[in-house]
């Protein structure tokens, strides 16, 4: 797993201890938190694929990863997390992510925000 | 104040052979754009066959599902390319994605094929196609089993789903639905390949530009 991306879902992860550790009640998973079916918000963030790769001395030398986080709430505001997790990307990825996309699933009543990211490895 | 006039001759020329020049740079950087589209249309292409499928299944209790196959089936016959070149303000630029007023009727019907690949797309006579506007079934074989998908392409009639919405559901994944961006795969894949296109299709028709 490259660094940037482990340092990523760390911090994702700790956000779950911090203020709103009241409304995240149950710890992260692997590569996901918050996956209780009632709860009001969860994500998951992931590695989706290789993007590209510099080659020296016949073999990878520097490999970027893109991968993406997704949050699903029943709030429209997303109960925070929007701008939580706008900064861990700030942070983490500098300028290297975009908001994807932002739906709303009408059929479940569902906000969905996706960020896609890139990470060097 | 003492005010300077300057006659220049043949000003009036250059302006009409700068707008000129304008007007052409134009069609050429379309030309190359065009080339370039083509490259990441054929990846997006590439991206739908790769889209992984399981029988269809309710998605309960906080679980997600993959697409089902008669789903990719209508993304594979659903009308998709590069669309109508927007040029405005010296620049031009295009979309490539699915025909957003596109819609699909999907249904599953066990029908005897022949297909001897796993896919095959027929017209509505039951020959092999590639033209989607003559396209009406694509056939998949699945196990021993071979079996038809309609996919119809027509206006949103009941029943029927926007393609686009079939293929943003997979590519950005829903609260039900596993993501496979199959999208941003091919827009990131294809990039490079797209920006050296359209960067050849402009510097070999730049010597059309005669400005005399």
């Amino acid at each position: 797993m490259p660094e940037e991306y482990t340092s990523l879902v760390t911090a994702l992860k700790a956000l779950t201890q911090g203020e709103k550790s009241n409304v995240i009640t149950l710890p992260m998973a692997e590569n996901e938190w918050n996956t209780r079916p009632d709860a009001e918000s969860y994500g998951t963030v992931a590695l989706d694929f290789e993007v590209d790769a510099l080659y020296g001395d016949n073999k990878k030398t520097v490999t970027s990863y893109s991968g993406s986080v997704d949050l699903f709430s029943r709030l429209k505001d997303g109960g925070g997390w929007v701008e939580e997790i706008v900064k861990t990307l700030t942070e983490y990825c500098e300028g290297a992510w975009s908001l994807n996309s932002h739906m709303y699933e009408r059929e479940n009543k569902i906000f969905h925000w996706e960020w896609a990211f890139e990470v060097e490895g | 104040m003492a005010t300077y006039k300057f006659e220049v001759e043949g000003m009036r020329e250059l302006f009409t052979k700068l707008k000129k020049a304008e007007d052409k740079s134009l069609g050429i950087a379309a030309q190359g754009l065009y080339e370039g589209a083509g490259i990441v249309a054929d990846a997006v292409s590439n991206g739908v066959r790769g889209i992984q499928t399981e029988s269809f299944k309710y998605a309960k209790g906080g679980t997600k599902r993959k697409p089902s196959p008669e789903e990719k089936a209508a993304l594979m016959s659903a009308p998709r390319g590069v669309a109508k070149f927007r040029k405005k303000l010296g620049r031009v630029d295009t979309t490539v994605g699915f025909n957003g007023n596109g819609y699909v009727n999907v249904n599953f019907n066990h029908m005897k094929g022949t297909a001897r690949t796993n896919y095959k797309a027929v017209n509505f006579k039951g020959k092999s196609t590639t033209a989607s506007s003559t396209l009406k079934w694509i056939q998949y074989q699945g196990g021993s089993a071979k079996h038809g998908i309609s996919a119809d392409i027509g206006r949103g009639a009941q029943n029927q789903k926007p393609v686009g919405v079939i293929a943003n559901s997979i590519n950005s994944g829903t609260s039900f639905m596993e993501k496979q961006p199959f999208m941003r795969k091919a827009f990131s894949k294809s990039k490079t390949a797209a920006v050296a296109a359209i960067e050849e299709g402009i510097r070999k028709r730049i010597e059309e530009l005669d400005l005399e």
